[in-house]
């Protein structure tokens, strides 16, 4: 198991402490959308492997207590409320993916056939895309919040793309002509509606993240 | 005996004035701009507030609005009877209190002058030598409701070209949490700044005390050193207002400001603070409350955000029915006193 240095964690500020807290949870997403990635392969002992990396890493509960301690004795002025949740919303991309990891090792599901594979990884592949891009945003709040504000503008152009083809994979799923378990059934589907679930998380992360550009830029 | 009624009535009079004082302290929430931002330990607002409330009023004061209320407004060779500054007190209070059960925001500025208005012409009216006409000093009146009207507009005004000159020159050259953060740290300190100057002119522009105490002086009822004893003792009691009462209403706005920005309330602060300071110096008696609201609602616009109407015109209803109820109040309170003989 990964751990930290308290020391170091203590000589961090609030921003740099929000940074690593994001990288940490990102890379765990990472690591989520690879195990997946493994079982689309059929490379069972590395899904494994990735799954229980997302679910036994407790690295952030180390820099989330570092945070809240740092925040409650902090002399930042009306933005402390705001700093607090965007935290919390970083938090819950983890416990998503937690949950997610978690169900997915319940039961190892053959998908049907390539073209249901390909339709997933195309999923994944945006679910990289906007898991990156919500970093990136997050990491430029404290320094340029027109260029936060832009860039979750993307996440939400590329969300909904990847909503249309989470649409068409359940359509796929509901009606393919040759019948498999019940269970095979319900595996891909909770799988599918639990990446939709993460993928809506963060787009809901990018619209706070604009109402925050919203609520402290003054333009002219 | 007479002389003992009219020595009690004084004593009644400067005791009143002295609560008057208290309650303009008691009633300002100026500082909860200050310590919603956690600019000071709270403790230490209410002294510095409380200080510069009362040092406002002790100093400038008495000159201009004080003198105003006093004796300014007043018809030539007309003077306050101590009946008359009775009833404008009792009738300022009865409206006041009725506003504040009802829960309607009233200025205690306009109530007064609208008291002194109503007993005036009844005065007039019932003394034969005395034409209604030269009662008042109808410039001084005219000037005085006009700036009323004026006050609060140019509140507004000033507050949205501050915001606008800020916004364009530096705020809107801010760019990230940490830079705005940052910014507003700065501004706090030139809040506390420009909530002293405030709480300054506050102070000297509520002439109801002083005025009551200049009416006094002006009739003979007080020598200069008392008038000016008693100045010293309602500056006081403006600071223990603050002190002792004021506290809750300022916490309980304070906690609302909690994520208000320091450079928004300097803004409106600042100019509040130029309203009523050139108001003083013309004595002219201004709601700063009115004032306040109007600078809120410029730097709303400046913002492009939604304005209260509704609000507002309640507000404003209120604002126009106050100078007409008071008068009529104190008139009859006035006729009153007079169907007993007391003049």
């Amino acid at each position: 198991m990964i751990e930290i240095d308290e020391k170091e964690l203590k000589k961090l500020n609030i921003d740099e402490l929000t940074h690593m807290f994001m990288d940490n949870i990102n890379e765990q997403t990472m690591r989520l959308i690879k195990g997946i990635e493994n079982l689309i392969q059929e490379n069972f002992k590395d899904f494994k492997e990735n799954m229980n990396y997302v679910i036994k890493t407790n690295t952030e509960v180390q820099i989330k207590k570092q945070f809240e301690s740092k925040i409650f004795k902090s002399k930042l002025m009306f933005s402390k409320a705001d700093r607090l949740k965007l935290f919390n919303k970083i938090n819950d991309i983890k416990n998503i993916g937690e949950f997610l990891a978690n169900r997915m090792l319940l039961y190892k599901a053959i998908f049907p056939d390539e073209e249901f594979k390909q339709y997933i990884l195309k999923i994944l592949k945006l679910l990289k895309s906007i898991s990156n891009k919500i970093t990136e945003a997050v990491k430029s709040i404290g320094s340029d919040l027109s260029k936060a504000h832009d860039i979750c503008e993307e996440i939400k152009e590329e969300r909904r793309k990847m909503r249309i083809e989470e649409w068409k994979l359940l359509n796929r799923l509901y009606n393919y002509d040759m019948d498999y378990l019940s269970r095979t059934f319900l595996y891909l589907k909770n799988l599918i509606e639990d990446i939709m679930m993460l993928a809506d998380h963060i787009k809901n992360f990018s619209e706070y993240i604009q109402f925050l550009a919203t609520k402290y830029l003054i333009f002219e | 005996m007479a002389d003992d009624l009219s020595l009690i009535l004084i004593i009644v009079l400067i005791i009143m004035a002295i609560g008057l004082a208290f309650s303009i302290g008691a009633n300002d929430e100026t500082l909860s701009a200050l310590v919603g931002a956690g600019v000071l330990k709270f403790k230490l607002a209410l002294i510095i507030g409380g200080i510069a409330i009362g040092g406002g009023m002790i100093f400038f004061s008495g000159g201009f609005v004080a003198k105003t209320v006093g004796s300014d407004i007043l018809g030539e060779g007309i003077q306050y009877t101590t009946y008359m500054l009775l009833t404008v007190l009792i009738s300022s209070i009865i409206w006041l209190v009725v506003g504040s059960y009802a829960g309607i925001p009233l200025s205690s500025t306009h109530s007064l002058i609208g008291s002194i208005f109503g007993v005036l012409i009844i005065y007039a009216i019932s003394q034969g030598g005395v034409n209604p006409e030269t009662a008042l000093n109808w410039d001084k009146l005219g000037d005085v409701v006009l700036s009323w009207f004026l006050s609060p507009l140019f509140g507004l005004l000033i507050t949205f070209i501050l915001f606008k000159i800020i916004a364009r020159l530096y705020l809107s050259h801010l760019k990230g949490l940490n830079q705005i953060e940052k910014s507003e740290r700065n501004f706090k300190w030139l809040l506390l700044i420009a909530v002293i100057f405030a709480e300054i002119w506050v102070g000297a522009n509520s002439g109801e005390a002083l005025g009551i105490l200049y009416g006094l002086l002006n009739n003979g009822s007080l020598e200069l050193s008392q008038y000016f004893f008693f100045s010293v003792i309602c500056g006081i009691f403006a600071f223990l207002g603050i002190y002792f009462a004021a506290r809750y209403v300022i916490k309980n706005l304070a906690s609302q400001m909690i994520d208000s920005r320091p450079s928004e309330g300097l803004i409106i602060q600042m100019s509040s603070a130029i309203i009523l300071m050139i108001a003083t110096i013309f004595g002219l008696p201004i709601s700063h409350s009115h004032v306040i609201v109007f600078c809120i609602i410029g730097m709303g616009l400046a913002q492009k955000k939604e304005v209260d109407i509704k609000g507002l015109g309640k507000m404003g209803i209120f604002w126009v029915l106050t100078f007409p109820v008071a008068a009529i109040l104190a008139g009859f309170i006035y006729l009153g006193f007079l169907s007993f003989g007391f003049l």
